[in-house]
């Protein structure tokens, strides 16, 4: 699915998209596109949809597409699967990262870099070349080389987990990254370390879909759109002024909205 | 039944040494393990029929070892091979048990044999002819690891027996392989006998060709102050039994069991052990591993017996199994039976399927499913594989088999 793109060319286009789990209606209508170089925040309530449209666009088995699209770099995704999607260039970073016991965090990232680098068409690296690679990006989130040699996230604290999805997506160079509630449980130097972490990896190419409740992040990371999510659809966009103004408002104005409709 | 019908009607051996006189006397009445005992009742009687349903092979061929011995410092034997064995290091000796004391040390195992509990090792004992039968007596300090091979050649049934005893203050690494060729079956007891402050790291790898069967058993005797250490796996055997009995006869000893049985197609195996405390401060630690895919059948039957004498003893027994097919079957069964008060003693079970989430979040970092799953499922080995006393280089094919399984 590898296609010229044009740099205006949006990376991902989320078109009326409706989806299900178990019979069960959770996304009603969605409508995103995030251009080359954009950062998007989507805020809501808790249960409001946001974390299953990032697992949507990431391919979780678990829901279905009833109807709409999902198109990243032109093409449409919606039959693809989780790790192809990957390959391609989305980047989804866990609210809650998984601990894989047994699997070494080195060997998971070398083989997650490689399945990456072969879609790029770009020369596989063996455990010498890959360790260069990573001590490199270790330093983007200030993390210890000796988390490389423990299973995948066993044992890591909350904001050890997260730093290792950071770690993560500066390896997998995404085209798009979606970071489910990155900010939820760290404190403050750990927001600034990811929050500057996300800032040197993104680029003009890239896009970046912050899932947020909270301004704080906001602050380190200034998003072009604020999008608000309520029952599954998004029912407000606005700039940055739209997350300061939830902060003062709260979300219990969106239940109104629901209720309207 | 060929095998069965050869010990009722007493036509097995024309030479019958006096411990297969003694194990086919037991046998003759009652040939056939009792189906409804609880050992046995989840038995494939069809695949179990099979498993009896070869002649005994008296001319053993030439067995070659499929692992190069790359390490000199390995003391490698297989049963029905090696003869005459004295092995002398600076600190160590190894030497052949005398026919005499052997065969007295067997006599009065069979004597406490019970028909159902035992029946492996007496049809064992029934079968194996005197140059099957190996027994070593290993005393001394920094010793090589050993391994031991026993082997079942096609069309065939192999009786191998291994008797061993490590003397007081000596430390042993031992690896035994079990090996069994294309249509066959192969009958391997084991008795192994601790004495005070001895310690054993033993291993053992079963596997075979298609259509081959296995009946494994192990007997293990430790005295004070000794420590067992068992890691164990078995895989590709069409029917495979693997018997572990350990006593702590005057307790005081410590044991650590981690086993692992993977069943596929419509294979069969099954693990059942006794750890029997027999004085106080015993401690066991145990965890047994089954991974059954397609239509395969895995079965843990484990029991720690702790009589009134076993005060403060600290016994642990889990049974994980992880089901990889909707027609697949496992069937666990730990249990205690505790009469003495100052104990302390857990037990469990857990059934899952491969873990979807740990899936998910892998194939969202571009590894494909089938990667994903092999990567769950070799850190599903790693606890029970890193527990074998293999080497660096055995282990490159451990996880080779491991990975065509």
């Amino acid at each position: 699915m590898q296609r010229k793109m044009k740099e205006s060319d949006p990376i991902l286009e989320v078109q009326n998209l409706f989806a299900s789990t178990d019979n069960l209606p959770i996304l009603k209508g969605v409508s995103l596109t995030v251009n080359p170089g954009e950062i998007h925040a989507i805020m809501g309530r808790n249960g409001c949809g946001k974390s299953t449209l990032s697992k949507i666009i990431a391919g979780h088995p678990s829901y279905s597409i009833t109807s709409g699209d999902i198109k990243f770099s032109g093409e449409n995704i919606n039959s693809l699967e989780p790790e192809e999607r990957a390959q391609s260039g989305i980047f989804l970073g866990f609210q809650y990262p998984i601990e894989i016991p047994g699997v070494s965090n080195l060997e998971f990232l070398r083989v997650s870099t490689n399945a990456r680098r072969k879609f790029l068409n770009k020369e596989e690296l063996d455990t010498f070349d890959f360790e260069e690679l990573v001590k490199e990006k270790l330093e983007l989130v200030k993390m210890d080389h000796a988390f490389l040699s423990r299973s995948v996230n066993q044992g890591f604290s909350g904001g050890e987990k997260k730093r290792n999805e950071i770690l993560q997506m500066a390896l997998l160079e995404p085209k798009i990254a979606i970071l489910d509630e990155t900010d939820s449980g760290l404190d403050i130097d750990a927001l600034r370390i990811v929050a500057s972490g996300i800032k040197k990896i993104s680029n003009a190419q890239t896009g970046i879909i912050l899932i947020t409740h909270y301004q704080r992040l906001l602050d380190e990371i200034e998003p072009n759109y604020v999008h608000v999510m309520a029952d599954g659809q998004i029912i407000k966009t606005g700039g940055s002024d739209l997350a300061l103004e939830l902060e003062k408002k709260g979300y219990e104005w969106t239940d109104n909205f629901v209720k309207e409709t | 039944m060929e095998i069965i019908e050869q010990i009722k009607t007493n036509k097995l051996f024309e030479n019958q040494t006096e411990i297969q006189k003694i194990c086919i006397d037991k046998l003759q009445s009652n040939p056939l393990p009792n189906p409804k005992s609880e050992l046995w009742r989840l038995s494939n009687k069809s695949k179990f029929s099979n498993l009896l349903d070869y002649s005994i092979n008296e001319k053993d061929p030439k067995f070659d070892i499929p692992f190069l011995n790359n390490t000199q410092n390995i003391i490698r034997l297989v049963i029905g091979e090696d003869n005459k064995i004295f092995l002398k290091g600076e600190n160590y000796s190894i030497r052949q048990l005398s026919k005499n004391i052997l065969d007295e040390y067997i006599k009065q195992k069979i004597s406490s044999f019970d028909q159902n509990e035992h029946w492996s090792d007496l049809l064992n004992l029934s079968l194996s002819c005197e140059k099957n039968i190996l027994g070593l007596k290993i005393n001394g300090s920094k010793i090589p690891p050993i391994e031991i091979f026993s082997h079942a050649s096609s069309n065939s049934l192999t009786a191998k027996t291994l008797v061993i005893f490590v003397e007081k203050n000596c430390d042993i690494e031992l690896l035994q392989v079990n090996l069994c060729e294309e249509n066959s079956s192969l009958s391997q007891s084991t008795f192994l006998c601790l004495e005070e402050n001895s310690s054993i790291f033993h291993g053992v790898v079963s596997y075979g060709e298609n259509k081959s069967h296995l009946l494994n058993s192990l007997n293990v005797i430790q005295q004070k102050n000794s420590e067992y250490k068992l890691g164990s796996l078995h895989f590709k055997l069409d029917y495979a039994r693997f018997e572990i009995r350990v006593k702590q006869s005057a307790g005081n000893a410590k044991t650590n069991i981690k086993g692992m049985q993977i069943t596929k197609n419509d294979e069969q195996i099954s693990t059942h052990t006794k750890i029997d405390f027999n004085g106080p401060n015993g401690f066991l630690d145990q965890i047994n591993k089954s991974l059954a895919d397609d239509k395969s059948h895995a079965i843990f039957e484990g029991s720690i017996i702790v009589p009134k004498i076993a005060q403060k003893t600290d016994a642990s027994q889990l049974s994980r199994n992880l089901l990889l097919s909707n027609r697949a079957q496992i069937d666990t069964k730990p249990q205690l039976e505790i009469i003495a008060d100052d104990v302390k003693c857990k037990h469990g079970a857990t059934i899952s399927q491969l873990n979807e989430e740990e899936l998910f979040y892998m194939r969202t970092r571009g590894i494909t499913l089938t990667e994903a799953s092999k990567l769950q499922l070799s850190s599903y080995f790693q606890e029970i594989i890193s527990f074998i006393p293999v080497s660096k280089d055995r282990w490159d094919l451990l996880d080779k088999l491991l990975h065509e399984n």
